[in-house]
This record gives structure tokens, C-alpha cells and sequence, in this order.
């Protein structure tokens, strides 16, 4: 049991391989990842709306030189159209020219519901791509419990199965993050499956590495107030707190409107940018003139 | 394979090794999901981290062995407790669950446990699962412990049942395949039409299938309740095990999501974790504040379109009405459905007139008495009516 100090060492490559790729990442969440790429076993990603759990897998597909296949989740998801779907045009186009074939019903059928005619969905799709993929499943918890029990089978065996084709096994094993926002609780068997992480709104010092690392041109005094800002609002009695997509936005929002700095002079014209960072009618009720000036005067 | 020695053997590695296969039980008797294979995931993740660099092993095994953002959040003090030496101890102390003798001391009520250097803040969810049965503090006369009480279990069984029965029979739509329907199945369609050499004579089609919704269940446990609460709690455990989709908490001074401890199939565990989690609260009840809490945290997290909520309580408020209005009301735009149960609205004479009923009621699509199994039975048709 050595090579504790090696890992570190990877741990801080793949933090900075991360970066490289636009995500910054926390020590322990690159350690989470090399070990989910060591075991073979999904990442499960847990965390408010906004704090970048769908990025993780964009950067990490980044990193590996891996193909995003993305699934998103929704109410009444059915495993079908997650796995594959046929082509059903060509399929009846086939079955007219196939009319006056001598073949028998059997064949035709068999002919009809080859690959040839088959869609690939994200499931399958990723399970049957020559290099591995990283698969994103997300806002698993939007679908409901029995497309679960179905992920969870492809997630233990890597295998489906087609009632037409057969099974299909995987040609090599993808890379699974799910996420989750949590509108309703997972499963045990889930959960258990893989491995997990929480990743909270990111500190002061990772929003500020963020914003400089995705709008560069906030770079500098602006950057730290403007995250300054972002973090106060945070900590007020919100329907929606801000993620770190609004942050972005709201920075993109500023150095639009020329202002350079955030200070409670300008309240007036921070109020104009702030629905790129406030969106709902009950929170901007909230920020009134002085309310900004406020928190700007903290900044 | 690495096996833990019953007695610790001198040589370092393996003692390390049967400390490490040990974690997963540690984790598992405070109330971690971590289940029997773990230990050999455990020693297999440490050969290949290391175990030199404490933050990384943490890390590594935080990733493994958490599962939800509870345990996310007290791993943290439990591997200090665990692999460092100074709060081991003290930690390992209380660790002989003793659920019998403990329960014998209940009259201990305000008693404080001593003597768990730092690690209460992280971890008193698991230190106190097994204090939990000694310590009864402002819920001394909600006694959960009647939730097994013989003579009435089988009245309340077969009304739970019963009700749960129907709650099976209420379900909103989603689409499936049928033999007839609205919509056009193509999939279904083309598959018949091979054998009529593509002509789809028999068609597939679609229709819409009933999908139960989702309950939620907010029960009052203050004081005013306590005569209530443990038939209530014992309704929301009989529902969380006949249906799927059933979320419960209670409120105080504060609202606890007990799902968890309602489902524990061990009934003197799910007692002492409905204890613990109870416990400490004093003071009046804020139903408005509990409401205003839940909706910010879980509501949009678990409430959705399809999801009927139920509040059991009394009424009796002590902050501001217009806050339990407008959490209410909140509530009520986010929910399919708002059902208050009252048990005081079957007493003779009552009237809801306190000032939170007032608040409530405009936004509550049923306000029904909940006072007993007799008036429950009575009032269970025009709740499940409303939740339709």
C-alpha cells in the first residue's frame, strides 16, 4: 500500500488537465474521478442547480480525449427512447420492396430488423462506440423509478437487449456521470452502485479561479468584486440562488454594458444586469436600489 | 483475500488493513448505506491511493462509501473520528449499542452525553443513534413507542391498508401501449405489418396509463399533537411501505425529512431514529417558519405537478400567520394538491378559528378532521376524492 505521494501528484495532474479543459475542480473531486476511472464505476454528482455538475462530465470527456454522449433525464423517459428506436420510415420503404421477394416472412422479418434500421439512442450508442465514451446521464431523478431500475441493469452488466436483434454487449465501457438535482430520491441499489460526490456553491477563491478562468476579460479587480458580489447574494434568503452560470452571464452582462467596477455609485446600473444573475420575480423584488448599494459597497 | 483477524496481529500492514475493512461497519452502525461488500472495496481502493497522504485516502473513500448528501456531509468528522487516534476513543466509547438497557433509562431525559470531542458537530446523527432511546427531551409525551402498541395495531393496520388500497387506485396519466387508444403506435404498427408483407392492417396504438402520484406527508409533532402524532406517524410508515412514492417529515420548530427512519424495517431502530430526530426541539411550534423552511430547501426539489401534499396538524401557531399563509400559498403553486388534516376539527364545538387555521385556509383544497381511526375512516373518501 504505497504510492500515496504519486497519487497526489495525480490528483493535482488531473486538476490541472481539468482546468486546461475549463473546469476547476476541487482536489477531492479529481480524486473521486481518478478513482471512479480506476473501479470502472459510475460517478454520481450531486449539488444545487448552477454548481457546474453537468461540466464536470464535458471536462472530463475533454481530458480523456472521450466523446460526450449525453442523456438527459425527463418525466416519462421509457427506456426505449434512452436505448435505440427503429427507423421506421425505412423500414416500411424495405418492407414495399420487398413485396414481390420470394423470401419468406421470416427473413424479411429478420432483414427489416437488422442494424441497418436501427437508431441508436444515447444508451446504446454509448456502449457500442470502439473507444469508451463518456456517458452523461443527467437529471437522473427527472425520470421516474422504473427507467432507474433499467439504468441500473445497464450499469451493472454493460450489456441490452434488443428482442429483435438480440443482446448487445458492450464493446468497451463507457465512463458514466449521472447527476442529480434531487427532485426525488434515488435509489438505494443507485446510489450504491457508484461512487458519489456533493459538490457545493464553490468558495470565493474557486468562483474568482472560474471567472478568470472563463471570462479572462474580468480579470483583475472587477473579477473580485464582481464574485464578492455573487457570493453576498448568495447568502440572502433566495427562491434561486445564483449558480456559477449566472455568474458568468452577469459578468458577460457587465463588461457588456462598459462598467468596471461595482462599487454602490453604480447601483443604478448594476440593477439594469441583474436579471442575468437574479431570475425570479419574488428574488428581484428583493434587490431594491439600496439593497445593491449595499451589498455593492461591501464588494 | 484480506480478512479482518479477530484479534489485531502485530504486523502494521495487516493492522491497517483490518482497520481500514473496518471503516464500512463503523459508517454502517451510523447510519450509512454501505453494504457488506464494501470492506474488500475499501482495502482495494487503499492499495491503489495509498495510505501515506490521509487527504487523499479521505477522499478517495468519501467518493466510495457516501451515498447521499448527509453522509456526504458528516464523512468528514467520522474518518477523523475513525482513523485518528485522540477522538477515536471517545468515539468508539459510546459505541456498544445497547438498545435494551437504554431503553430502560428513559426517565435520564435531559441528560447530556459527554465527552465526544470534535466530532459533534459533524456526526451527531450517528452518535446520537445510539443515545437517541435515553435522551427524551421535548417529545417526553409524543410517545413513539406506542407506534407498537398491541391493542390498536391491527384497528390501524387494516385502516392503512385500506387506505393505502385506494391511494394505489388514484393515479394521472402517462402514455402506454394498448390495444386501442389515441395515438398511433408505430413501432407496434410496423412490427404487426411484417407478417401482412407490410401493410399495417392491424393497427398498435398508444393510450394514456395512470401514474399514482407522489405524497408527501408534513406531521405536526409538538406537544399540542402528541395524542395525534404517533397514529400519524404510524399512517405515514404503513404508507411509506405500501407505496413508492411517499415522502414524510415532521415539524416542530423545525421539519426533518424521517423517511428514513420510517422505512427501517427494525421498529425499535425506526423508534430511536424518530427520537433522535425529534429531540432537542423546544419552544412553540412554527408551523409557518417549518413550511416557509421546507419549501425553500425540499419543496423544489420533491414537490412537482403530480404531487399531493399532506399537512397534519392542529393549527396552533406561534409566529406569524401571514408567514404560514404565504408558505402555504407557495406550497400550493408548486403541489397538484393541498390537504390539511386537523384531529381537533372532530371535537364537538370547534371551530377552526385560530389564527394560523385562518391563515391556511384559503389555500388548502380540503381542510378534513383527522381525530381518530373512526373519523379518519370517515373523512378518507373525501381525501382521496381530493387528491384525484
Amino acid at each position: 500500500m504505497s504510492g500515496a505521494l504519486q497519487r497526489m501528484a495525480e490528483v493535482d495532474g488531473l486538476r490541472s488537465r481539468l482546468h486546461e479543459a475549463g473546469y476547476v475542480a476541487d482536489r477531492d473531486l479529481a480524486a473521486a474521478i481518478l478513482l471512479m476511472l480506476d473501479l470502472g464505476r459510475p460517478l454520481l454528482l450531486e449539488g444545487d442547480a448552477g454548481v457546474g455538475k453537468t461540466e464536470v462530465a464535458k471536462a472530463l470527456g475533454a481530458t480523456q480525449g472521450a466523446k460526450l454522449i449525453r442523456l438527459q433525464c425527463y418525466e416519462g423517459l421509457d427506456a426505449h427512447s434512452a436505448m435505440y428506436e427503429w427507423n421506421y420510415q425505412r423500414q416500411l420503404l424495405a418492407i414495399k420492396m420487398l413485396e414481390n421477394d420470394g423470401r419468406s416472412v421470416a427473413q424479411k422479418e429478420q432483414d427489416i430488423f437488422s442494424e441497418r434500421y436501427l437508431l441508436k439512442r444515447p444508451l446504446l450508442e454509448a456502449i457500442s462506440g470502439e473507444k469508451a465514451p463518456v456517458l452523461l446521464i443527467d437529471e437522473v431523478d427527472r425520470a421516474d423509478e422504473a427507467f432507474e431500475a433499467y439504468l441500473l441493469e445497464l450499469l451493472s452488466d454493460f450489456q441490452m437487449s434488443i428482442p429483435e436483434l438480440g443482446t448487445v454487449r458492450a464493446v468497451s465501457r463507457p465512463m458514466v456521470v449521472v447527476t442529480s438535482n434531487g427532485t426525488r430520491e434515488l435509489s438505494d441499489a443507485l446510489r450504491r452502485r457508484c461512487l458519489y460526490q456533493y459538490i457545493e456553491y464553490p468558495s470565493f477563491e474557486k468562483e474568482l479561479a472560474i471567472v478568470e478562468l472563463k471570462a479572462p476579460r474580468a480579470a483583475g479587480e472587477l473579477a473580485r468584486q464582481l464574485v464578492a458580489f455573487v457570493q453576498e447574494v448568495r447568502r440572502m434568503e433566495l427562491r434561486k440562488k445564483p449558480g456559477v452560470a449566472e455568474t458568468l452571464d452577469w459578468a458577460a452582462a457587465l463588461l457588456r454594458l462598459g462598467i468596471s467596477t461595482i462599487d454602490d455609485g453604480g447601483a443604478e446600473r448594476i440593477l439594469e444586469t441583474l436579471s442575468a444573475l437574479v431570475k425570479t420575480r419574488e428574488d428581484r423584488a428583493g434587490f431594491t436600489r439600496e439593497v445593491v448599494a449595499r451589498i455593492a459597497a461591501g464588494c | 483475500m484480506l480478512i479482518v483477524a479477530p484479534s489485531p496481529p502485530a504486523d502494521p500492514q495487516a493492522l491497517l488493513r483490518s482497520r481500514l475493512a473496518g471503516f464500512p461497519g463503523f459508517l454502517r452502525a451510523n447510519g450509512y448505506g454501505v453494504g457488506g461488500g464494501d470492506s474488500a472495496l475499501v482495502l482495494e481502493a487503499a492499495q491503489r491511493v495509498g495510505v501515506i497522504d490521509p487527504q487523499v485516502l479521505r477522499w478517495s473513500l468519501k467518493a466510495l462509501l457516501c451515498g447521499r448528501s448527509d453522509e456526504w456531509r458528516r464523512f468528514d468528522a467520522l474518518f477523523d473520528a475513525y482513523f485518528l487516534p485522540p477522538n477515536r476513543k471517545a468515539f468508539v466509547e459510546g459505541f456498544s449499542p445497547m438498545p435494551e438497557a437504554a431503553r430502560g433509562r428513559a426517565e435520564g431525559e435531559h441528560e447530556t452525553v459527554p465527552g465526544q470531542p470534535g466530532v459533534e458537530g459533524g456526526a451527531d446523527d450517528g452518535e446520537d443513534a445510539r443515545h437517541g432511546a435515553s435522551r427524551e427531551e421535548s417529545l417526553a409525551s409524543t410517545d413513539f413507542s406506542q407506534l407498537d402498541r398491541g391493542e390498536h395495531i391491527r384497528d390501524i393496520e387494516a385502516l392503512m391498508r385500506r387506505f393505502a388500497r385506494r391511494l394505489r387506485h388514484l393515479r394521472l396519466r402517462r402514455e402506454a401501449r394498448s390495444a386501442r387508444g389515441l395515438r398511433l403506435d408505430l413501432r407496434g404498427t410496423i412490427r404487426r405489418s411484417v407478417s401482412t408483407g407490410g401493410t399495417p392492417l392491424r393497427l398498435s396504438w398508444r393510450e394514456r396509463r395512470r401514474v399514482r402520484p407522489r405524497l408527501v406527508l408534513l406531521l405536526d409533532v409538538s406537544r399540542s399533537m402528541s395524542q395525534y402524532s404517533f397514529f400519524f406517524l404510524r399512517l405515514a410508515r404503513a404508507l411509506s411501505a405500501e407505496l413508492a412514492d411517499v415522502h414524510s417529515f415532521i415539524f416542530h420548530t423545525r421539519i426533518t425529512a424521517v423517511g428514513g427512519a420510517l422505512r427501517d424495517p427494525d421498529a425499535r431502530r425506526s423508534h430511536e431514529r424518530l427520537h433522535l430526530l425529534a429531540e432537542g426541539w423546544a419552544g412553540g411550534t412554527r408551523i409557518g417558519e417549518c413550511l416557509r423552511e421546507f419549501n425553500r430547501g425540499t419543496a423544489p426539489r420533491l414537490v412537482h405537478s403530480r404531487t399531493a401534499v399532506i399537512v397534519v396538524s392542529d393549527g396552533y401557531d406561534t409566529g406569524e400567520p401571514e408567514v404560514l399563509g404565504d408558505a402555504l400559498a407557495a406550497l400550493r403553486r408548486r403541489a397538484r394538491r393541498l390537504v390539511w388534516l386537523n384531529p381537533l376539527l372532530g371535537q364537538p364545538g370547534f371551530t377552526p378559528e385560530s389564527r394560523g387555521m385562518q391563515a391556511a385556509l384559503p389555500h388548502l383544497d380540503l381542510l378534513a378532521p383527522g381525530r381518530d381511526l373512526a373519523g379518519l375512516e370517515r373523512a378518507l373518501p373525501r381525501v382521496i376524492e381530493a387528491l384525484r
